[in-house]
């Protein structure tokens, strides 16, 4: 056993660290693209072309791997047009050429941290744009208002984000207290009565779930339970069958994706049939539909932006004419992620060319000042940088297709409630 | 009373399944003295190789297992002949760094191939049925018994059969079964053929119950690493009743527990561990060979 005793020390201390890979970075690829775009625009204009440098530390692996890709593909999809069409950011009388060099986070809060601060220390960018998840947004914009730079996010809808009094945090997104707001009012506009409530505890869940019970409470929905459930959960049959018991019209799961995979799986399997399922990240992405199959039926999830939305604005046109080009460049449809994404650096794009300017102070108050409408929806950041103009949208999967069901205004379906009983279908 | 039995039950089903997840990391710790931090990776392997089946074959991850099992008996042949035989006579942290360096690169390895999205076997008998007033998860029963029928055989076979007393006379004397003729290194190279195909057939039936994605191993393998601690090394009853305890201890702080009964689960388990490690360092029941002589 002695002899033991510091192995099981260095396991202990490797699996902690496990930490699936070094970080890489992306952006030779991106640096070699901008200096042929360079090239070619060089010898249309005879001013010098200068570059904008924007950073991100993003997920490439860990648990937000696949957010994190959603996330990276949605910028260069801004990154690509404002480049090769549009012919790079208008400062004053100037062009500037974007370039966005990536680290991978991993999902690790202080890693991500670690390496924001080294996009602004070594890398000297002029601006960063935010990583996937509000627990990596709550860390990296800490060290972005340390250093005073601007971080305009599309990712971290955690309101506690922006409880802190930081100057330069900005985000395009639905807060997440409201992302329950459109699906609860339909359900009780149903009839619904009583709900339970399971998140995962970490800051972008607790935010959801905080406001599902202060809208619960609002349209007169009984909460009869709160469950919470750590990070890297593999098995929730322990909540699902208490809240079996308890009988309730609704339920709603606060995570993410995987979360999202076992909460349909634990249902089905201890036939668990509220009359409704809502279940916070996971439905609105085409994957989940093709990965849990015919049980995905029924589900409703909130949405930051569908394609079929009629949100339209003079860059990218509208929501679908977004969508076909994502596809395009990326060989799949894109998530909610991906063109919040997109729409983050559209916003920064938008308020330097305002700003005229790349200084910190101008840019920041050009933000301030922006009221716009984009293929994501309108963008006006309250002085707290919370975008307080776009609704959240709700979602169901009714036969194998997403549409929307609420708000009103944005709808082109009927809810299916409530659903039936797994084994009746 | 219902609801005690209930959770009872569902500990017992997931215990079953950790039993069978653990075997192979327990075995291969038992016999060679390596711990194997790819463990979990080797786990997530089977699980999306059952999952590639079912999407172009449409084989149901029970059936696959037929192939699953072979294919990681020769990945598991191979990489006990090529890798780890070289660095199973250094000292222990050489295996732990070879092993740690597997894990990395197999799930870095299938993000690329897979990419990081997950991944889930939707099979269409995943309901329940009601017995006695208790509910059966239907996949999760299916995936307890053919545990049990593994166990069972795996068992028959070490205690029966001339390559099974082999492996139990390397993992006991090495030296002294050497001199008797055996071919240790060839006998290491099927116990970790037999070990990684268990462990993936593990993986192929935790399919249809979770999404499986490149990283979802390492908790596994610190799972692996309490119940080994918890039953005993090596030993197939050891590895059951580590499970069924984890299980159980999972299941009812999480069904009892309200509002963070789930999350003090886990920390439970961890708990158990250490007190495990202080009271009875050498587990519940006394393992293939005493842990004070592992080498």
């Amino acid at each position: 056993m002695k002899r033991l005793l510091p192995l099981l020390v260095l396991l202990v201390a490797l699996l902690l660290t496990a930490c699936p890979s070094p970080s890489t970075e992306e952006s030779a690829t991106s640096r070699e693209e901008s200096t042929q775009t360079e090239q070619q625009s060089g010898a249309e204009s005879s001013s010098e072309v200068k570059v904008i440098r924007l950073g991100a530390a993003v997920s490439e692996t860990g648990k937000y791997a696949r957010e994190g890709k959603d996330t990276r593909q949605g910028y260069e999809t801004w990154r690509k047009w404002v480049n090769e069409e549009y012919g790079g950011i208008k400062v004053g009388n100037e062009r500037y050429k974007v370039e966005i060099i990536y680290y991978d986070d991993e999902g690790d809060p202080d890693t991500a941290a670690r390496l924001v601060e080294k996009l602004i220390t070594e890398d000297k960018v002029d601006f960063l744009l935010g990583p996937y998840s509000s627990s990596l947004t709550k860390s990296t914009s800490a060290i972005a208002e340390k250093y005073n730079k601007i971080m305009i996010e599309g990712n971290g809808a955690s309101e506690s984000l922006f409880e802190r009094g930081f100057k330069n945090l900005f985000a395009v997104l639905t807060p997440a207290g409201n992302y329950t707001q459109s699906g609860l009012k339909l359900l009780a506009d149903q009839g619904a009565k009583t709900m339970v409530l399971a998140y995962e505890d970490t800051a972008f869940p607790t935010s959801v779930a905080e406001g599902a019970q202060r809208w619960a409470q609002e349209y007169g929905i009984e909460v009869l339970a709160v469950e919470t459930y750590p990070k890297d959960v593999a098995d929730v049959s322990g909540i699902m069958s208490k809240f079996k018991d308890l009988n309730p019209d609704i339920f709603v799961g606060g995570g993410h994706f995987n979360d999202a995979l076992l909460f349909v799986r634990s249902a089905k399997e201890i036939n668990f049939t509220p009359k409704a399922m809502l279940i916070t990240v996971g439905p609105s992405n085409p994957e989940f539909v093709a990965e849990v199959g015919a049980d995905a039926e029924y589900i409703l999830g909130p949405t930051q932006w569908e394609r079929t939305m009629s949100w339209k604005g003079p860059w990218f046109g509208t929501a679908e004419e977004y969508a076909q080009r994502y596809e395009k460049l990326w060989g799949e449809p894109p998530t909610y992620q991906a063109a919040e994404s997109t729409a983050t650096a559209l916003a920064l794009h938008v308020a330097i060319e305002n700003a005229g300017s790349l200084e910190t102070d101008a840019v920041r108050q050009a933000l301030l000042d922006l009221d716009i409408m984009t293929f994501y929806g309108p963008i006006n950041f309250d002085e707290t940088g919370k975008n307080i103009a776009k609704p959240m949208g709700t979602i169901q999967i009714q036969d194998g297709k997403i549409v929307v069901v609420a708000p009103e205004e944005a709808a082109v379906a009927e809810i299916r409630y409530p659903m039936p009983p797994w084994n009746e279908r | 009373m219902d609801k005690l039995l209930q959770a009872l039950l569902n500990g017992l089903l997931l215990g079953g399944f950790y039993g069978v997840m653990v075997l192979g990391f327990s075995i291969i710790w038992g016999v060679m003295g390596v711990i194997n931090l790819a463990h979990g990776e080797f786990l997530m392997m089977g699980a999306y190789m059952a999952w590639a089946l079912f999407r172009a074959f449409g084989l149901d991850p029970f059936a696959s297992l037929v192939i699953v099992m072979p294919v990681m008996f020769i990945v598991g042949y191979l990489l006990q002949r090529l890798i780890l035989n070289r660095v199973i006579e250094r000292p222990h942290l050489m295996a732990l760094l070879v092993t740690f360096g597997i894990s990395i690169s197999i799930a870095n390895i299938y993000k690329v191939v897979y990419t990081a999205s997950p991944r889930n076997v939707p099979v269409s008998y995943n309901g329940s049925v009601e017995l006695f007033g208790l509910t059966f998860p239907i996949v999760k029963t299916l995936v307890f018994f053919v545990a049990l029928s593994m166990m069972f055989i795996l068992h028959l076979f070490l205690q029966r059969t001339r390559l099974g007393k082999s492996i139990r006379a390397a993992a006991q004397n090495k030296n002294a079964a050497r001199i008797v003729g055996i071919e240790i290194d060839r006998v290491y190279a099927i116990t970790a053929g037999i070990c990684i195909a268990l462990t993936g057939a593990a993986g192929a039936m935790l399919s249809p119950t979770q999404a499986i994605f490149p990283f979802m191993g390492a908790p596994f393998t610190l799972k692996a690493f309490t119940i080994t601690a918890l039953g005993g090394l090596g030993r197939i009853p050891g590895a059951l009743l580590g499970g069924i305890i984890l299980g159980m201890t999972e299941v009812l702080v999480a069904t009892f527990v309200p509002g963070i009964g789930t999350n003090l689960g886990v920390a439970v388990s961890f708990v158990l561990l250490v007190v495990m490690l202080i009271v009875r360092p050498q587990g519940l029941l006394s393992g293939l060979r005493p842990m004070e002589e592992v080498e």
